[in-house]
């Protein structure tokens, strides 16, 4: 919210200038900055006299000026039209600095040399006409300075104050005097108002519904609608209002001054048989002053002349009601609304106005009066008039609001003892009457904090004002170790996925949790989680797998001209069995890029089936994990792809995948490779087990190398199998290796080498010679498998 | 005597001899039929004295020349070396094509956050990102139709009553305190979901880390210490802390928390603009009602939570301009942590 230091000044009765209004207020819990700098220093413009003025050759729109300084002659290309011959104004001269950002520079505009530039009151910082060049009196002296021809100390600094959501009181400047007079302890002042009694009953008024909870109006017969005065126009044109005329402009006055939103309609307009606040109909209509047409319901609430809506009660005004220059009589209403009703309206209907803003927030019923006669007062002031009637009704009574705050506890929340007295200056200084009885302190809520309710807001009060600096901090050094049952290692099974991957040389990647549908069709994938409102189609629903990112990010990578790409992520997914854990990774192109000492090999290593598997192999985390047939394949090539099981649960998948055909991925030659993992399984059934060292053998190794030729029909996972049962029973054989395969004709040729070690003694050849033939028989006698 | 003579002349030969001659002499001494080895064979019929002084001779004589021979050889490559000195280039070594892996710089930035509040004694928890709207707003003390909704742009889940994507961490103190009588010490990182378009500082999804710690006796105080010390083990440095008033539903008092500008310390740059200090958490002590929601005796327990941007502080960290960055994935930009 934009607050003028000028506005402020009206409230705060001692020397503001010296206080740093910005650290101020930011202390407080209101962050502000300056937006308006009040002072602009106008070195190098001089006031000129005009001396002639022809038209620019190259446009029809641009004149030529010709001015003189009394010392030198300048000639300006200017588009103002307020200018004639004879005529006083400022001038810019080459090197004059109007503002941070503009500084005068000798320009030709369309052809013509300009020496500077005729200055309007915008331009110079003073006020907000644009269009037209200021004109200075026409005693002003030639040449003399700007600074000392405007008196400057009028010149307003504007602040930009964030007010915090709970905070609908301090929504004017009346409200953030209160706070800056609360942290520097003085006394607040406000305007005199005049209030007029005896004035005759306004009796066609009927409030229909409860949600309006006060409700003040008269009508002021008379009144001279024209432009506002000048301070007023120029003080709403630096909070951002736009200045209307002089009655509308006062209604928003008082509103930022206040913190009370006011409506005026044109009584000529409407037709006061009878005026009512009620619930709108279904077949109702308005037409708004922003002028757009708004269809009304029962759950909207109006204010009706006898025949139809004349406004949306605390949100909009109706434009046909609104105050013109032919208006003469109007209708002044301050009220007070319930705000979740307003709020209500205002988002149904899509509209938010200072108004709503504020009513939204709780306005306070006792300035809702103080704000009425203020208004009255200054209508009467600046446009003339009389009051003719009024009418005040009251749905609630403002019950004062007691909380008592227990000494104690105000230590026992901020760890730190503030002095009674203190404490109470401090409540004090806010408007919140105190008492002393026994332990506790009995507070008064003023009726303009709705947002105290517990002793805990109070303590806050004390401490926001005092400062949260002024909690001593003490370095303890000392931290008690949590003793709630582990329930969460820091995901060590991830963090060890993560960094093994990381080391061989993988990126993390972090993919948006949404896709589009069509995205997730590709991959033959179905969505469980659809987003009811999403503000784009990327978010129309929650990634049932990590596969759809990470194929998007190899596709981005391989665009920007990487040929080597290892990605992975861990993140959540959501599908049939709700929101899950999972880990992907995804390789795809050279595993290593090209290097001089292999430029002899012809073969180029790319990431593959076979690589793949072998980096699972190697990370996961332990080897009673067994890879079998995966029959739940959604996107992988059926012939390259398998499941993982642990604990006879499925884990996970990996694979090559299959060619997605879209215009995207043509330009991908490469197999990609693909593995998920799902994490959330993984942490139920695998315990990790502490590692327990094992003696070695001291005796030699012996490495033996076989060859064997198997029918091609036989799967080599069952040839394995034997090895694997061999090692299992401990004997010698302690490890194998396969180091080739080659294939002739039916047949496949296995070269295995394996490694013998005895723990108790040194090996001879006939032991393991002997063990290998067991070995072979075994093969022979169950595949029909013999040594090349 | 005999013998003498043949060290004698063993020695005289092999003086002044390049590397071939030597190993010629090498083979003559000590090959199969060589004169020592002779001479070690009928050793036998002598007493163990003059075994034992020949023996000693011959092993120095055949280490000796195996000296020379390292000698020579040596000599013999250093030439070598020299006549190709041209065509061994070290730099040249700087090749090979090893890939150096990268954590995510979020991730990393949740891990080292993470750490440092483990060192304090804090648990790392985790906590669904699909949420009911008791977990998300009302056991928080945003009730139904607060205007503070309206801040957290929400996205709700199709074809479910109740089903909506935490709009922050903090429903993870509400799941940590159902699930654990106190004491609680805990943080909870992990993504949050804001149904808004996404612009340079905006994004609709994005990652916070919760902490939250409850028992008897915890105050403000203890809720600046831990700060004042994750500060400093996070940035390394001695940066001053700001407590600013500010407000959320589920704590009361609240404050925001900015550090000195490190970028500047504390002097105005465009980084802090112009103020000299960065908006780092927001924090305070637990609300009553949020500690109600969970069946705790309000009277008998206080507790502090604080919730940090982890995008926001990241950025600051590595002057990264753009969240949008973190979730392109280019390889251009991961490859940089």
């Amino acid at each position: 919210m934009k607050i003028s230091h000028n506005l402020l000044k009206n409230f705060i009765g001692f020397d503001l200038n010296k206080i740093n209004i910005v650290d101020l207020l930011t202390s407080i819990g209101f962050e502000s900055c300056v937006v308006k700098h009040e002072y602009n220093n106008l070195k190098n413009v001089v006031a000129v006299k005009i001396l002639n003025i022809y038209k620019h050759k190259n446009s029809d729109r641009l004149l030529i000026c010709n001015v003189t300084d009394n010392v030198k002659e300048y000639s300006i290309v200017c588009g103002a039209k307020n200018i004639s011959i004879g005529k006083i104004v400022p001038f810019a001269k080459i090197g004059a600095e109007l503002s941070k950002n503009i500084v005068i520079k000798s320009e030709i505009i369309r052809g013509i040399k300009s020496d500077g530039m005729l200055c309007s009151e915008k331009e110079l910082g003073l006020g907000n006409e644009s269009d037209n060049i200021l004109i200075l009196c026409d005693n002003t002296k030639i040449g003399e300075s700007l600074n000392n021809i405007i008196n400057i100390k009028e010149n307003d600094k504007i602040f930009d104050v964030e007010i915090m959501t709970n905070r609908g009181d301090c929504l004017s400047h009346l409200g953030i005097s209160r706070e800056i007079c609360a942290k520097l302890k003085k006394k607040m002042l406000l305007p005199n108002i005049k209030k007029y009694n005896n004035l005759k009953f306004f009796n066609s008024l009927k409030i229909e519904s409860d949600l309006c909870l006060n409700y003040m109006s008269c009508i002021i017969r008379n009144v001279k609608i024209k432009k506002s005065p000048k301070w007023l126009s120029d003080i709403l044109y630096d909070v951002g209002i736009n200045s209307i005329n002089n009655i509308v402009d006062i209604t928003n006055y008082v509103m930022i001054e206040l913190g009370q939103p006011l409506h005026a309609f044109d009584v000529d307009k409407i037709n006061c048989k009878c005026i009512s606040i009620r619930k709108a109909t279904n077949c109702e209509s308005i037409i708004a002053i922003n002028g757009n047409k708004y269809n009304l319901d029962p759950n909207i609430l109006i204010t009706s002349d006898y025949n139809n809506p004349i406004a949306i009660s605390g949100v909009i005004g109706g434009k046909y009601s609104s105050i013109d220059n032919c208006t003469k009589n109007i209708f002044l209403e301050s009220a007070v609304f319930n705000c979740d009703s307003i709020n209500k309206t205002s988002k149904n209907l899509g509209v938010v106005t200072e108004s709503s803003y504020r009513f939204g927030k709780g306005v306070d019923i006792v300035a809702s009066e103080y704000s009425f006669w203020r208004a009255i007062n200054l209508i009467i002031d600046i446009a003339g008039g009389d009051i003719d009637s009024k009418y005040v009704y009251k749905n609630i009574h403002n019950d004062e609001i007691k909380i008592f705050l227990r000494i104690e506890k105000i230590s026992k929340i901020l760890g730190y003892n503030i002095k009674i007295d203190e404490s109470i200056e401090i409540l004090e200084s806010l408007g919140i009457n105190t008492e002393i009885k026994d332990d506790k302190i009995i507070c008064n809520i003023p009726s303009w904090r709705k947002d105290l309710k517990i002793e805990e807001d109070l303590i806050e009060e004390i401490i926001r004002i005092k400062g949260y600096d002024s909690i001593p901090c003490i370095n303890k050094h000392e931290y008690k170790i949590n003793d709630m049952s582990n329930d969460f290692s820091f995901n060590s099974i991830v963090y060890d996925l993560k960094s093994k991957l990381k080391n061989f040389g993988f990126s993390e990647v972090i993919n948006y949790s949404f896709l589009e549908i069509k995205q997730i069709k590709k991959f033959n994938l179905l969505h469980y989680y659809k987003i009811l409102n999403p503000l784009s189609k990327e978010n129309e629903v929650l990634r049932p797998s990590l596969i759809v990112g990470l194929y998007k990010n190899v596709l981005l990578n391989i665009g920007q001209g990487f040929d080597s790409i290892a990605l992975f992520e861990y993140g959540k997914i959501f599908n049939k069995e709700g929101e899950r854990k999972s880990f992907g990774f995804v390789v795809c192109g050279k595993i290593w890029n090209e290097w001089w000492k292999w430029s002899n090999y012809k073969f180029i290593p790319k990431y593959d089936f076979y690589f793949g598997a072998g980096i699972i192999k190697n990370i996961l985390p332990s080897n009673e994990f067994k890879f079998v047939k995966n029959l739940e394949n959604n996107y992988y090539d059926n012939s390259k792809t398998l499941s993982i099981i642990y604990n006879k649960k499925n884990i996970g998948s990996f694979g090559i995948l299959k060619k997605v055909s879209d215009s995207y991925s043509l330009n991908i030659k490469d197999d990609i490779f693909y593995c998920e993992l799902d994490i959330s399984t993984i942490e139920n059934e695998y315990y990790k087990k502490s590692i327990v060292f094992k003696k070695y053998s001291k005796f030699p190794i012996v490495k033996m190398d076989i060859s064997i030729v198997a029918n091609k029909t036989i799967k080599f996972s069952d040839i394995e199998s034997v090895f694997q049962e061999k090692i299992k029973k401990n004997g010698i054989l302690k490890k194998y290796s396969l180091f080739s395969i080659f294939y002739i004709d039916n047949n496949v040729s296995y070269s295995f080498r394996l490694y013998y070690r005895s723990d108790n003694k040194t090996l001879t050849d006939d032991e393991v010679n002997k063990d290998i033939k067991i070995l072979l028989d075994e093969l022979y006698n169950k595949f029909n498998i013999v040594l090349r | 005597m005999k013998n003498n003579l043949i060290f004698d002349n063993f020695y005289n030969k092999i003086n002044d001899c390049d590397f071939t001659e030597l190993k010629k002499i090498q083979k003559e001494y000590f090959g199969k039929n060589g004169i020592f080895i002779q001479i070690l064979k009928s050793l036998h019929n002598y007493n163990d004295d003059y075994k034992k002084d020949i023996g000693s001779k011959i092993n120095k004589a055949k280490n000796d020349i195996l000296v020379k021979i390292n000698k020579e050889q040596y000599n013999k490559n250093c030439t070598n070396v020299e006549k190709n000195k041209n065509n061994f280039d070290c730099s040249e070594g700087l090749f090979f094509p090893f890939v150096n892996g990268n954590f995510h710089p979020i991730s990393k930035t949740i891990y080292d956050i993470s750490s440092i509040f483990k060192s304090f004694g804090f648990l790392v928890s985790d906590g669904p990102e699909l949420e009911t709207d008791w977990y998300n707003f009302e056991s928080l003390n945003i009730p139904k139709n607060h205007s503070v909704r309206d801040l957290h742009d929400t996205f709700y889940i199709d074809g479910y009553v109740d089903l909506l994507l935490r709009t922050h961490t903090s429903p993870g103190q509400i799941h940590i305190m159902e699930k654990h009588k106190p004491p609680i010490k805990a943080i909870i990182p992990g993504k949050v979901y804001r149904n808004e378009s996404s612009d340079s500082s905006h994004s609709s999804m994005f990652h916070q880390i919760e902490g939250i710690e409850v028992d008897e006796n915890i105050t403000f105080l203890d809720l600046k210490n831990v700060l004042f010390e994750f500060v400093h083990a996070f940035f390394s440095r001695n940066l001053k802390l700001r407590f600013r008033p500010s407000y959320f539903q589920f704590t009361e008092p609240s404050t925001e928390v900015d550090i000195q500008c490190n970028f500047c310390n504390g002097n105005g740059c465009k980084i802090c603009k112009n103020s000299g200090w960065i908006e780092i958490l927001g924090c305070g002590m637990v609300h009553p009602n949020v500690l109600k929601s969970v069946n705790y005796d309000k009277e008998k327990y206080t507790g502090y939570a604080f919730g940090i941007g982890v995008e926001r502080i990241t950025m600051l960290k590595y002057d990264v301009s753009d969240v949008r960055l973190f979730y392109e994935n280019d390889l251009r930009f991961l490859k940089q942590f």
